[in-house]
């Protein structure tokens, strides 16, 4: 094998001759030697031993295996002390709440043993059910080895008192003395209504303090639309559950996002397609990059991110019956004109909402136009801010300030500012100025790194607080666990600004306590502290609505519609839908997370349109280079459906340079192209076809369905109309039938109401112990994930239809991968589920290539066990395990079981109590996790569950029907409310 | 030329040939025989452990009741063993001194715990559950044996695959009315027929033999 350089051998009598060896033509047209493939990929943990070693051994101890048959002796440890409400074996649950971008995220944690292993929805949380991603993801990150463990000052390994004592001596007295001048704290968003008055005291203590927020996804624009709009700040509240038509201008409300629970519930409520139902929920959107919002909508329109203040016009110009804007394409035009026009057909039932990219001026406009559909008060509501949020200032005149040398002490709780601040800010440059810089957070990130001095941050499973959910309820939060690394909370160092000789222990509890007593004004404080604890809901928590007044329209706004020019491109940033801005970088559930789009895992691209890719020459995995005045860099492109011509998507959140042994320098970071005067969009860069290939570890290449009839799509109208799918006749079989005597358990889909959102997936990959394998696994085609969501595209690639499919394990009734196996591995349970016996299992994959839907996930290497990828293997990982199932060993096959020890664990305790299994007690984790309740489960021989009713829909079928194999899941066919005015493209 | 082969080469042939027969079906007869003796099931062994601790003595002779300290067994999947403080609810009272609990008095001024040797070890694929054995009619001594006559705690039963089954296919013989769970003196004929026990509590023996009733 030889180079491209000559260095063959031939001492360069060949010269230039082309005579280098190849094996395929990538390798020929790559640069440099091509390397041998590794036997291992990188990151699985290579054996200890050579291979011949290994066989000497094996020859060996083949004389052993008769003392080798009994299990390994093990130990049994007895409480010293039994904690009170503990039974060993049997979990409990707590109510809680984790954050997202400060926003509270109510769960219930499952605790075993005292380790919490997994989130659930809070029944008390009003209006939500479902989690997201994030929310099911926190369990790993609380157990993560790159968690902080130590304080540093200056990178050394500092301690607690060291810093106090600075802080007594030197810090808090210079602050009190000048009355607080060159004090700065810089936050996220705080919701927490304890920090809050924290802070309020601490502003007030200190005049001269300042307090600035930094959040990279933010709200900024539409707190200041509804100001331009109303003349006073207020917080906007979409009441998806009320509209009957909505239009979205590039607002991903059901994307990621601290909302996304609770929206994506209440567009689901009216979204269902049912035999009885004769309306639903009309979604129009207009947005630059294909999103989970876009691709749920009845209509979309690509359109990029300058442009949408244009369309925002043009939909108030037509419910004024001025003429369009004659710049707008013609298909756009007639896609706004339809859309005003069924708007305006449905006064107080049209929704408009704009997106957090858009500037306040499209917000304002925004105001005016829901005014006009008489939509303010009736499907948006406002709700006046808190008032001690609106002390908080921007991040810009912070760093200004810093560079200044006006900033003495700066106090950064959590967040990660020196990766996520708009660049032009030059934020890490600017806090070397800072002669005390303290850093709390929960990893050593940059900005932990960049700071004098690092405090261990607690995870929300390890500590007191509260906070308040996006739509504006609030939650109480309490530790599940003590704390394994240390750790302090922002309380206390917030406490230690104020008075740095009290007392710091257990100053969390204190803390929300105390405010607690005051706010709640209960009589019998005690009595309300428990129960509210214990709901983990705070009652009547939620601020009241206020009448926002008519909604001023501003003349001298006048967007207008710009056709791309030739060669520029306007850059779109979009937080990604399991990094959100970075911040779960190190999370490797979520890096394995398909995007639900693009289903690309562990990176990013420059997902561009195919017409400007096809003019870029560009496929997918070719580098482009983004080149802008302060210089460029370079990504993998992918050709994406439905981006905006002229744009080029970018999702943050990834190029970590510090986040850990998972997350560090994967993707690209885009975070140097944005600016402060633009956030969100960043017109004129040029784009130019780069050096080289980076593969990209999709996995939409994988579990093709060859173009069978996967997915069904009907109209409202064609739905009203339909004769029942004949999903019921089955064809003959050869195998004798099962009488399924007792439960018969079964599963339905709705494909309507699935918005794609992957918290199904994290969902199941907590609950079962499904092991990540890293991106060269994903490469060769290997995730274990067992419930994938297939992605479908129907119709042109400009605007194309898409489609979504959570598929299981179907458990079919005459499964193909049963008769298959020679072991008996793969065998049927008289309910119906369809059995995978791992400890029998010899991995021959003979039902994996027999099955039709592709679900059968093939262990080739202990992934989850002792060949594990990078630090996964750690033995703190070990906590986070589920005990009620096994984690699989290497060369075994596994798959999705219905959540098999949640149906044992419902029958074990319906059996104990002596009474029968209710038609709703076994919940899935899948089902658990959806926000839209597009999964129901159940038990098909009970009359009264609702997986029972579902599958007498007239849309239900069989995915695959044709084969015979009589699966126990099945899905309802996807329903649109089409307008039949737009025309189709 | 001389003879090839020597008078005893057929005897020698006929002896290989058999051997060819006989070693493998001896070795996997032997496999078999060697994975259900007591040597590999661990049957009748009593494991070392930190304190001698005596169920002859404790149950058989005190009478103590198996719940007061396998408080876990009518409520969890695991019996559970009891905490530091349940033994020493006796023993901060009676035999204080004694040398052999020293490990318990240990345990609890230490505020470590007794690490007790497992002596029913199933493996990690096994999902027992006692609370549903318990709550179903089959008594602690079915599966523990005559633990009141036991001076040192050793299985009573091969716990293997094999022997589950045979009771998870015909259970009404080994089912006890619910007053009888923790009796270590019942015997069959002292109660009502297995078949009225098993519509008692609701059995049906023809789920009970289904892989995902164990293996998850």
């Amino acid at each position: 094998m030889t180079d491209r350089t000559g260095e063959c051998g031939c001492g360069g009598a060949c010269g230039d001759g082309d005579d280098r060896l190849w094996r395929t033509p990538e390798d020929y047209l790559r640069d440099g030697p091509v390397e041998a493939a590794a036997e291992f990929p990188k990151g699985v943990r290579q054996p200890a031993l050579s291979r011949r070693t290994a066989l000497k051994l094996l020859a060996a101890t083949s004389l052993l295996p008769a003392a080798a048959c009994a299990p390994p002796p093990r130990d049994i440890v007895p409480y010293v002390n039994m904690p009170e409400r503990v039974v060993p074996g049997e979990p409990l649950q707590f109510a809680t709440m984790v954050t997202l971008s400060g926003f509270a995220q109510p769960v219930l944690a499952t605790s075993r043993e005292g380790r919490p292993t997994k989130l659930e929805p809070n029944p008390a949380y009003r209006g939500a059910v479902g989690t997201s991603v994030f929310t099911q993801g926190e369990v790993l990150s609380l157990y993560d080895p790159d968690r902080s463990r130590t304080l540093l000052h200056e990178g050394e390994i500092a301690s607690w008192s060291e810093l106090h004592r600075t802080v007594v001596e030197r810090v808090q007295p210079g602050i009190a003395a000048a009355r607080g001048r060159g004090l700065r704290i810089l936050t996220g968003r705080v919701t927490s209504p304890t920090l809050l008055d924290q802070l309020d005291t601490l502003l007030d203590r200190y005049p001269g303090a300042r307090w600035h927020c930094w959040e990279p996804v933010d709200t900024a624009n539409e707190q200041e639309g509804a100001r331009l709009a109303f003349g006073r700040p207020l917080e906007v509240r979409p009441r998806f559950d009320r509209a009957r038509r909505i239009l979205s201008l590039d607002a991903d409300f059901l994307g990621p996002g601290p909302a996304q629970t609770a929206n994506a519930a209440a567009y689901a409520d009216g979204a269902r397609a049912r035999a009885r139902v004769r309306e639903m929920t009309r979604l129009y959107c207009v947005e630059p990059s294909l999103t989970i919002t876009g691709a749920t909508a009845a209509h979309r329109h690509a359109v990029g991110r300058g442009n949408v203040a244009a369309v925002a016009k043009a939909v108030m110009d037509a419910l004024e019956g001025q003429p369009i804007d004659d710049a707008l394409p013609e298909s756009l035009t007639d896609f706004v004109a339809a859309a005003a026009r069924d708007l305006s057909g449905h006064p107080g039932e049209a929704l408009i909402v704009a997106g957090r990219a858009q500037p306040p001026e499209v917000h304002a406009l925004v105001h005016a136009i829901n005014e006009r559909l008489g939509a303010n008060g009736r499907t948006v509501s406002f709700v006046a801010p808190d008032a001690v949020a609106a002390r908080c200032r921007p991040l810009a005149p912070l760093v200004r300030e810093m560079r200044a040398g006006e900033v003495e002490t700066l106090v950064i709780l959590d967040g990660n500012p020196v990766y996520d601040a708009p660049a032009d800010l030059g934020f890490g440059a600017a806090l070397r100025e800072v002669p005390f810089s303290l850093h709390l957070g929960l990893m050593r990130n940059e900005t932990a790194r960049a700071c004098r001095w690092h405090v261990p941050a607690l995870h929300a499973l390890e500590s007191w607080g509260d906070g308040r959910t996006a739509d504006g309820q609030t939650a109480l939060q309490q530790p599940l666990i003590t704390p394994l690394y240390g750790g302090r909370s922002p309380f206390a160092l917030l406490g230690m600004l104020l008075d740095p000789l009290a007392d710091f222990d257990d100053v969390g509890r204190r803390a929300v306590r105390a405010h607690w007593r005051q706010a709640s004004g209960a009589a019998d404080f005690e009595a309300w502290w428990s129960r509210n604890l214990s709901r983990g809901l705070v009652e009547d928590g939620a601020r009241g609505t206020v009448d926002p007044g008519p909604a001023r329209r501003h003349q001298g706004f006048q967007p207008e519609f710009e056709a791309g020019r030739d060669g520029a491109f306007e850059a779109v940033f979009l937080p990604h839908p399991s990094m959100w801005d970075g911040r779960f970088a190190n999370n490797a559930w979520l890096q394995e997370t398909p995007e639900p789009l693009s289903k690309l895992t562990w990176g990013n691209a420059a997902l561009l349109a195919p017409a400007d890719a096809e003019a870029l020459g560009v496929e997918d995995g070719d580098v482009v280079t983004v080149m802008t005045e302060e210089g460029g860099f370079g990504l993998p492109a992918m050709v994406s459906v439905g981006q905006a011509p002229g744009s080029v998507g970018l999702f943050l959140g990834y190029g970590r340079l510090h986040a850990g042994e998972i997350g560090t320098e994967i993707g690209t970071d885009v975070y140097p192209l944005r600016r402060s005067d633009a956030l969100w969009a960043r017109p004129g860069l040029a784009l130019a076809k780069g050096d080289g290939r980076r593969p990209l570890a999709t996995t939409q290449h994988h579990h093709d369905m060859h173009g069978r009839d996967i997915v069904r799509t009907l109209d409202l109208d064609a739905f009203a109309a339909m004769e029942p799918y004949e999903s019921h006749d089955h064809p003959p079989s050869l195998y004798p039938d099962y009488d399924y005597e007792s439960h018969a358990w079964g599963m339905v889909i709705d494909q309507t109401v699935c918005i794609g959102c992957n918290a199904c997936m994290v969902a199941c990959q907590a609950e079962n112990n499904v092991p990540v394998v890293g991106p060269d696994e994903i490469l060769r085609g290997r995730e274990m994930h067992w419930l994938r969501i297939d992605r479908y595209y129907k119709g042109e690639p400009e605007n194309a239809e898409t489609l979504f499919q959570p598929v299981t394990c179907m458990h079919c009734e005459k499964a193909p991968c049963e008769p298959v196996c020679p072991v008996e591995a793969s065998v049927h349970d008289s309910e119906g589920l369809n059995v995978q016996v791992y400890n029998r299992c010899i991995g021959t994959r003979f039902c994996q290539a027999n099955c039709p839907y592709k679900v059968r996930r093939f262990n080739f290497f202990g992934y989850g066990d002792d060949q594990t990828y990078e630090n996964l293997g750690e033995p703190v990982y070990d906590a986070v395990s589920n005990p009620d199932v096994s984690v699989r060993s290497r060369g075994v096959m596994e798959k999705c079981t219905y959540c098999v020890q949640r149906i044992s664990r419902a029958r074990r305790t319906a059996d104990v109590e002596d009474r029968p299994l209710g038609p709703q007690e076994v919940v899935t984790a899948c089902q658990a996790a959806c926000p839209t309740r597009a999964i129901v489960f159940g038990d098909l021989n009970n009359a009264e569950s609702p997986v029972r009713v579902l599958k007498d829909e007239p849309h239900e079928y069989a995915l695959l029907g044709e084969l015979g194999t009589r699966p126990r899941t099945t899905y309802l066919a996807r329903v649109r409310s089409v307008n039949g005015e737009v025309r189709r493209p | 030329m001389s003879q090839l082969f020597s008078p005893r080469a057929n005897t020698v042939l006929r002896s290989v040939l058999g051997l060819m027969v006989l070693v493998p079906l001896g070795s996997v007869a032997l496999g078999m025989v060697l994975a259900r003796s007591s040597y590999v099931t661990g049957e009748g062994l009593a494991l070392p452990q930190p304190v001698p601790f005596s169920h002859r003595h404790h149950v058989g002779e005190l009478g103590i009741d198996c719940l007061y300290c396998h408080t876990g067994a009518t409520q969890s999947d695991f019996a559970g063993l009891p905490p530091t403080h349940t033994c020493m609810t006796c023993h901060s009272q009676l035999w204080t001194q004694a040398e052999m609990l020293e490990p318990v008095r240990r345990s609890l001024a230490t505020d470590e715990p007794l690490r007790w040797n497992r002596v029913h070890n199933l493996p990690d694929y096994v999902f027992f559950s006692h609370k549903v054995h318990v709550n179903n009619g089959v008594g602690c001594t079915t599966c523990h044996g005559p633990v009141d006559e036991m001076a040192l705690t050793a299985k009573a039963e091969p716990m293997t695959m094999g022997w589950c089954l045979d009771c998870h296919r015909d259970p009404a013989p080994n089912l006890r009315p619910p007053d009888a769970i923790t009796s270590t003196d019942y015997a069959p004929t002292d109660g009502p027929d297995g078949h009225a026990l098993l519509a008692e509590y609701g059995i049906d023996p023809k789920n009970l033999t289904d892989c995902s009733l164990c293996h998850r």
